[in-house]
């Protein structure tokens, strides 16, 4: 249950301030969502890819990818059946009531295959997000606007492993009760499997009380709180911080020049033109600021 | 890209609504032990097709200590159970459409005081699909072009069988065991607001 | 000046007729160490959270007296003042600590208190300094072991520098070592720091004697008070169970002067008895085994078994273990050693990566045992967690019907012998604790198993419900049955296990009789047991040294007396 959860490595990347790296992250998402020429999707593929290596995740991310994999079969498919943008027809298929006709144009099968790709780029990021980020660091960040929900947060994901362990027991508990858990009806099953929930339950909500009355005790709500900061900014989460925003904004301004976009329908546009890939090179340049850091901190006693 | 901006904002309306109120240490706990409940719910249902626990536990919440605690119940659920199951572009959209079913309950109940067993097993019912549909904005909306309806209405259709079973798990959960955990968890409730008598 | 005095306080949680506190007067001195005993449900909490100005503000209900807090009432201060000066350890640090890494939880307090960046980095990192916790900073709070935990609260009540701080069972989680540890850092608090010290504890061996003063309490009354000695005179006097072993044989002698420590106890038996030559006797003995009972059909036989969770580290290692029918085991050993899942792969929940387990001579395969569920009743460590159905009667109902066996009038006689019978309607949740306890004794008992597995079944309890369990297991034992306790409470080990196993890492180290195995261990050996090393062998128990020692010490004792030593 517990090896998708973040490891730490006492790593570069995993060392960051945790406004540096979320930066980073939701650059790589916003460029993500906001290209679609397929080697601008391809450059970020591998800036996420670089990141993931450095941070020793390529075991963790194939994981990510292969799921991924299956979730970009649907787009393959569906893409193609429902746009009639397209102009060159591969397949005419049989009328249909609400869809009209069916086609199959390339156009919307390129367009399936591009987007496939941008699926695989966008989990590759939250990839990258689970094993780079600490998720109290991130709850740290949202304490500074949400301190409740960031409170209940920290407070579920620490309990959630020991209500697992919990659970596991009362089942076994269950089984030792004479409970088949593999026979009876559906109904049943929800049954016994409810049965198990309500226990927990019953048992969790008395232990709420005994934690708010831990918190309480120490002084929890009785006025207004400072925040305890752990992480402050050095010279590398600058320089990362600095990287993702040039890297956003040149990102934003190169959409504007019509850089980046690529038009599917009804006839393919150019994917390659020599400012396009001028553009990339800087923005893949911007964005594996942090990953060549990682490399030198490590590898290079001057980076350090 | 539009969808994913407006699901972030209602996210952050919630929360912030979710903060405004006041902070005790019951409520806090209260809603962490439902939302690791709620989390729970994805992974003691495994072993049968599409149950999911989440929705009917959020629901709950949301039904017992309002729509501000029950979105957090869901959304909370979603985030937490991803911290161990993996982080995706679902996360968010999952903790959307496990906080909005959390919230619905709490608002359904305040505009239908007197829903009822069936009303509410019917009302889990239909959450069922909905989070499928919301499930489904997700996925279309940022992968298919050109976006049409009818692109959507394939989608749903495609995936009716999967959120069937999750409509089916949700109103036999609610049906059978609803009134149980409500009557449960309306116990502790009260016990949050607390009198002390001097003599 | 006192730094806690209470004065006429009464008080009753919401919805209960019953006062938890009745007419309390009590008052602590700055720098003391209180000691609180009682039984279970005598009110030991309610006072700790009085103190604490938890009751009645967090819980409400009706509330009498009053509460001063270096002379100022506790009810007219502010919560925040209160709580930087009163800090509380409670019982189970799963259900204490909120934030997911120690660092984060140390300092949570402190955010509460509003302090500034500066001063919270200071005390954090002292609160970490002083309680050694520097490898634990960065881990996930849920990977720590108990005693970790536990001293990951202590440390974040610690930060807030209260002066006093208190203290509701702390330990009882931790295995007898980490529970020393633990002792010896409040210890520590108490008597370098000049903390005001309240600690609530129900095994008195561990804690009698760091006390400057005992209060015992029963039905919400404070019966008895007073510094140590005296305590164990009167709680003697009285015909109560609240002083630990070593005291309670001294008074039970009728000496005048009573020891609180093993230290103290040999002064006198030094005083009293030759050393005996402690090389001789008892060598030789330890690791060896040997069988107690009927020595025919074994109930249960494990061969060369080994086991680990998803193929990490080997939890158990070569264990080769036969129990027969008769016995009754107690298997001792730290936190992580290995216990439950020793107890789990005997109840068949488990099944081992290599090595034979027999049961009543029949092999058992690698799938559901259902058979053997029948035959077995495996009791785990929270009750609650058995506890579903609606009633009492229910409760066992369920058990017997999974299993299909009729009912032929065994729930009756069970909640007989068991001594349910009034409870038989009741919702199992209303019980108290060691009611609900029985409870799940019974709906696994229902189905007259053959091997009776319990995994702590101790913990929390008073001396009154151990000794009631005890004595009910022991008779339970027969011909038929044979009863394997895992258990952290050497004392109760002692006084009720024939045969004690002892699991290091996983690893069988010692098996044998009680005596043998406890009465040369180290850690894993009572009070008694220690006191008595060199003068007598094989006494673990009060009512061994009794037996053994008595007739000799009141020889030597008169004589002792007349010749002036004394
Ligand atoms: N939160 C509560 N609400 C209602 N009644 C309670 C509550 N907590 C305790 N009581 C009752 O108050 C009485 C005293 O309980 P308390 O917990 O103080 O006993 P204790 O001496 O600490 O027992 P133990 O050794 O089992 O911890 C008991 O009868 C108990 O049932
Ligand atoms: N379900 C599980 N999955 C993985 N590892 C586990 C699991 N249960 C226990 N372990 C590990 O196995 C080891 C032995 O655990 P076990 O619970 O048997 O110890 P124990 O002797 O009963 O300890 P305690 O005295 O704390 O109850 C520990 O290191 C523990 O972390
Ligand atoms: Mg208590
Ligand atoms: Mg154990």
């Amino acid at each position: 249950m517990e090896e998708l959860f973040y490891h730490e490595k006492g790593l570069f990347l995993q060392k960051l301030h945790p406004a540096a790296s979320l930066a980073y992250i939701c650059t790589l998402l916003v460029l993500t969502l906001i290209f679609t020429n397929p080697f601008y999707l391809a450059g970020l593929f591998f800036c996420t890819g670089l990141s993931v290596w450095m941070l020793e995740g390529l075991e963790t991310w194939e994981l990510f990818l292969k799921g991924g994999l299956f979730m970009t079969v649907p787009i393959m498919i569906i893409n193609p059946l429902v746009s009639k943008a397209g102009a060159t027809i591969l397949w005419r298929g049989p009328s249909l009531p609400v869809f009209g006709e069916i086609t199959v144009s390339m156009e919307a099968v390129f367009y399936g295959a591009v987007m496939s790709l941008r699926l695989l780029d966008v989990i590759s990021i939250f990839c990258l997000y689970n094993i780079m980020v600490h998720p109290d660091k991130a709850m740290n960040m949202l304490e500074r606007f949400a301190f409740k929900s960031a409170l209940v947060l920290s407070l579920a994901t620490r309990m959630f492993p020991a209500m697992i362990r919990h659970l596991e027991n009362i089942k076994e508990i269950q089984l030792v009760r004479g409970v088949d858990f593999s026979g009876g009806t559906f109904k049943q099953k929800i049954n016994k499997y409810t049965n198990l929930i309500y226990i927990l339950l019953l048992s969790s909500l008395e232990d709420s009380m005994e934690i708010a009355e831990a918190m309480h005790a120490r002084a929890f709500g009785s006025g207004r709180r400072t925040r305890y900061v752990r992480d402050s900014i050095k010279p590398a989460d600058s320089v990362c911080l600095a990287a993702a925003a040039a890297a956003l904004l040149t990102g934003a301004w190169g959409t504007v020049k019509g850089y980046g976009v690529m038009n599917f329908y009804p006839r393919l546009g150019p994917a390659y033109s020599r400012g396009d890939m001028r553009m990339l090179a800087l923005l893949l340049s911007m964005l594996s600021i942090p990953s060549l850091l990682s490399w030198g901190w490590r590898y290079c006693r001057y980076f350090r | 890209m539009a969808y994913t901006i407006v699901a972030a904002l209602v996210l952050a309306v919630m929360f912030l609504s979710f903060e405004r109120g006041k902070a005790t240490s019951k409520e806090v706990a209260l809603v962490a032990v439902m939302s690791a409940a709620a989390a729970m719910g994805r992974v003691v249902f495994a072993a049968l097709p599409n149950v999911q626990a989440t929705t009917f536990i959020a629901m709950v919440s949301g039904y017992v200590m309002g729509p501000e605690s029950g979105f957090m119940v869901g959304a909370a659920a979603a985030l937490v159970s991803n911290f161990f199951m993996g982080q995706g572009p679902w996360t968010p959209w999952q903790m959307l459409a496990w906080g909005l079913a959390g919230a619905s309950a709490g608002l359904i109940k305040r505009i239908f005081p007197g829903i009822g067993r069936l009303g509410m097993t019917f009302y889990c019912l239909l959450w069922g699909y909905f989070f499928g549909w919301i499930m489904n904005l997700w996925y279309w909306s940022s992968f298919v072009r050109p976006l049409n309806i009818n692109a959507f209405i394939a989608a749903c259709i495609s995936s009716i069988w999967f959120d069937s079973f999750h409509a089916a798990g949700n109103a036999i959960l609610y049906y059978y065991f609803g009134e149980g955990f409500i009557k449960v968890l309306k116990r502790f409730y009260r016990r949050m607001k607390v009198t002390v008598r001097y003599e | 000046m006192p730094i806690f005095q209470v004065k006429n306080v009464s008080y009753y949680y919401p919805e209960s007729e019953k006062p938890a506190l009745k007419d309390i007067n009590i008052s602590v001195d700055e720098g003391e160490f209180l000691l609180v005993a009682g039984g279970s449900g005598s009110g030991k909490s309610t006072l700790a959270r009085v103190l604490a100005g938890l009751v009645p503000d967090f819980y409400g209900g009706i509330f009498s007296g009053r509460v001063l807090f270096k002379g100022r009432d506790i009810r007219g201060m502010d919560r925040r003042k209160l709580s930087r000066h009163v800090g509380m350890v409670f019982q189970d640090p799963e259900k204490q600590l909120v934030k997911t890494e120690a660092e984060a939880e140390i300092a949570f307090g402190l955010e509460n208190l509003g302090l500034p960046q500066q001063e919270m980095l200071r005390r954090v990192a002292e609160a970490m300094d002083f309680l050694d916790l520097a490898e634990v900073k960065g881990r996930f709070i849920d990977k720590l072991s108990g005693g970790q935990k536990q001293k990951v609260a202590l440390a974040s009540v610690l930060a807030m520098q209260p002066e006093a701080i208190i203290l509701d069972e702390p330990t009882s989680q931790l295995d007898p070592a980490c529970a020393e540890e633990f002792f010896n850092l409040i210890k520590r608090l108490n008597e370098e720091m000049g903390k005001t010290v309240i600690l609530i504890e129900q095994r008195l061996e561990r804690c009698f004697h760091l006390a400057d003063r005992v209060a015992v309490m029963k039905d919400g009354k404070l019966i008895i008070e007073g510094a140590p000695r005296e305590v164990a005179a009167k709680s003697v006097a009285g015909g109560m169970p609240f002083i630990p072993p070593v005291a309670r044989f001294f008074a039970a002698m009728g000496f005048p002067d009573i020891p609180a420590t093993v230290k103290e106890g040999r002064g006198i038996l030094k005083k009293c008895l030759p050393l005996h030559n402690a090389d001789e006797e008892s060598l030789g003995s330890a690791g060896s085994v040997e069988k107690i009972g009927d020595k025919s059909g074994d109930v249960i036989s494990l061969k060369k078994v080994w086991f680990s969770y998803n193929d990490k580290k080997e939890v158990l290692r070569d264990i080769n273990l036969r129990v027969f029918p008769g016995e009754f085991a107690a298997i001792l050993g730290a936190n992580g050693a290995g216990k439950s899942t020793l107890l789990k792969i005997m109840a068949g929940l488990l099944h081992p990566d290599r090595g034979r387990v027999f049961f009543q001579g029949e092999e058992c395969g690698n799938k559901g045992e259902i058979f053997r569920e029948k035959r077995v009743a495996y009791l785990a460590q929270n009750p609650n967690d058995y506890l579903l159905q609606d009633t009492v009667e229910q409760e066992l109902a369920f058990t017997i019907k999974n299993f299909n066996i009729p009912d032929d009038g065994r729930i009756d006689r069970l909640l007989g012998e068991m001594d349910l019978k009034r409870h038989r309607n009741k919702n199992p949740r209303d019980l108290s604790s060691g009611e609900r306890q029985r409870v799940a004794l019974a709906s696994v008992l229902v189905t007259h198993p053959s091997l009776v597995l319990l995994d702590e079944p101790t913990r929390g309890m008073d001396y009154a419900l151990k000794a009631a369990l005890g004595e009910y297991l022991e008779g339970l034992c027969s011909s038929q049955l044979c009863v394997v306790m895992v258990t952290h409470d050497v004392e109760f080990a002692a006084e009720y296990a024939k045969r004690v196993i002892i699991l290091h890492d996983g690893k069988i180290v010692s098996d044998g009789s009680a005596k043998q195995v406890l009465g040369n261990s180290m850690f894993y050996s009572t009070q008694m047991a220690r006191m008595c090393r060199g003068f007598a062998a094989d006494i673990l128990t009060v009512e061994d040294a009794m037996e053994t020692l008595a007739p000799l010490l009141s020889q030597n004792y008169k004589l002792a007396l007349e010749r002036g030593l004394w």
